[in-house]
């Protein structure tokens, strides 16, 4: 009888123990990976003379809720503009795209510990990293929103980029028709990765 | 006079073409002639392998791809896309399509044997961003074949 009593105490403590491992294995605390293949970029550039944007719904991006490393890829071909003479400007002329294909970023966020990625509301974090256009990486810091609903993380995040900086020449010309302040906004809805 | 009509005669041609060069219309991927028909594990392989001499050749271009869907991701309603597997685990055909193909979309079954028409956009995702693991060939403005 005394043995069992022992036998039943450490299964018990055994069970208890592998419970909770088990528990904290398996309850989302929301670290991990968020991660989609369709976020939305979109640009805007607007001057007095023309407004010029363009969108692209293939974003691949995914951010680790525990280090705050976040990344995304682009391609630039993929941007669609109203006008499709625009379209064929911007690849062949301002990005040369055939040949840099894609823009990405890199970085991190900052106060990632601060955001619950498991409890639904509205955080706003620091972004900092490198973002490279046309094959020139350069460091940028710029704010993001993070709204947590249901377990769907949606991160938008606005970067304002003069294009002379990634070495995209403005001809005389169109000079007074492209912003030097030019806002490229990422607005993703990120899932949990299994 | 005649001299001037035929001024103006000249200037309202040049509007013209100068009008009609800027609305020029996007690919119309329905009419247009497909440049090459792939597999989805040939299309993804000659982009892995030569991504700069693939875009030259195929970017902006109409192609057509074959394979298996893999998964039907329409987590944007802006672009409804399919997913073909091309090489095991980490790489895909990724085919966006307008919303207004939704109502072929929903008849698409995980799968199944797929036949796609659309506008090569390049190879999207790479080594050095390791949170971004699987690399996809990218198509747009894609509508089903069969």
């Amino acid at each position: 009888m005394k043995n069992n009593k022992i036998f039943f105490g450490r299964t018990g403590l055994f069970v208890a123990a592998l419970a909770t491992t088990l528990l904290f294995a398996f309850t989302n605390h929301g670290g991990g990976i968020y991660k989609t293949n369709t976020g939305n970029i979109s640009f805007f550039s607007h001057t007095s003379v023309e407004d010029i944007s363009a969108i692209n719904h293939k974003v691949k991006t995914a951010f680790d809720a525990t280090s705050g490393k976040i990344q995304f890829s682009v391609l630039i071909k993929d941007f669609e503009f109203e006008k499709a003479l625009m379209q064929e400007h911007f690849n062949e002329n301002y990005m040369e795209s055939t040949k840099f294909a894609s823009s990405t970023f890199s970085g991190i966020i900052e106060n990632v510990g601060s955001i619950a990625f498991s409890k639904n509301g509205e955080y706003t974090a620091t972004v900092k990293g490198q973002l490279k256009i046309k094959g020139v990486s350069k460091e940028v810091s710029t704010k993001s929103t993070f709204t947590v609903n249901n377990g769907v993380v949606n991160g938008k995040t606005l970067f304002v980029i003069n294009p002379e900086d990634y070495g995209i020449e403005i001809p005389k010309v169109v000079s007074n028709k492209v912003s030097r302040e030019i806002e490229i906004t990422v607005d993703a809805d990120y899932k949990h990765a299994h | 006079m005649k001299k001037i009509l035929f001024i103006i005669l000249i200037l309202l041609a040049v509007a013209f073409v100068g009008y009609k060069m800027y609305n020029k219309p996007h690919t119309d991927v329905q009419s247009s002639e497909v440049l090459k028909s792939f597999s989805a594990a040939e299309l993804f392989s000659v982009f892995e392998l030569g991504e700069a001499q693939s875009m030259a050749q195929y970017a902006d271009k109409v192609i057509a791809v074959t394979g298996v869907v893999y998964l039907e991701d329409f987590s944007n309603d802006l672009e409804p896309q399919l997913v073909l597997k091309a090489n095991g685990d980490n790489g895909y055909i990724r085919c966006g399509f307008k919303p207004i193909e939704m109502s072929k979309l929903n008849q698409v079954k995980e799968g199944q044997n797929i036949n796609i028409k659309g506008l090569c956009k390049g190879i999207n995702g790479s080594e050095e961003l390791d949170l971004l693991a699987d690399i996809d060939v990218v198509m747009s403005n894609c509508i089903i074949i069969n």
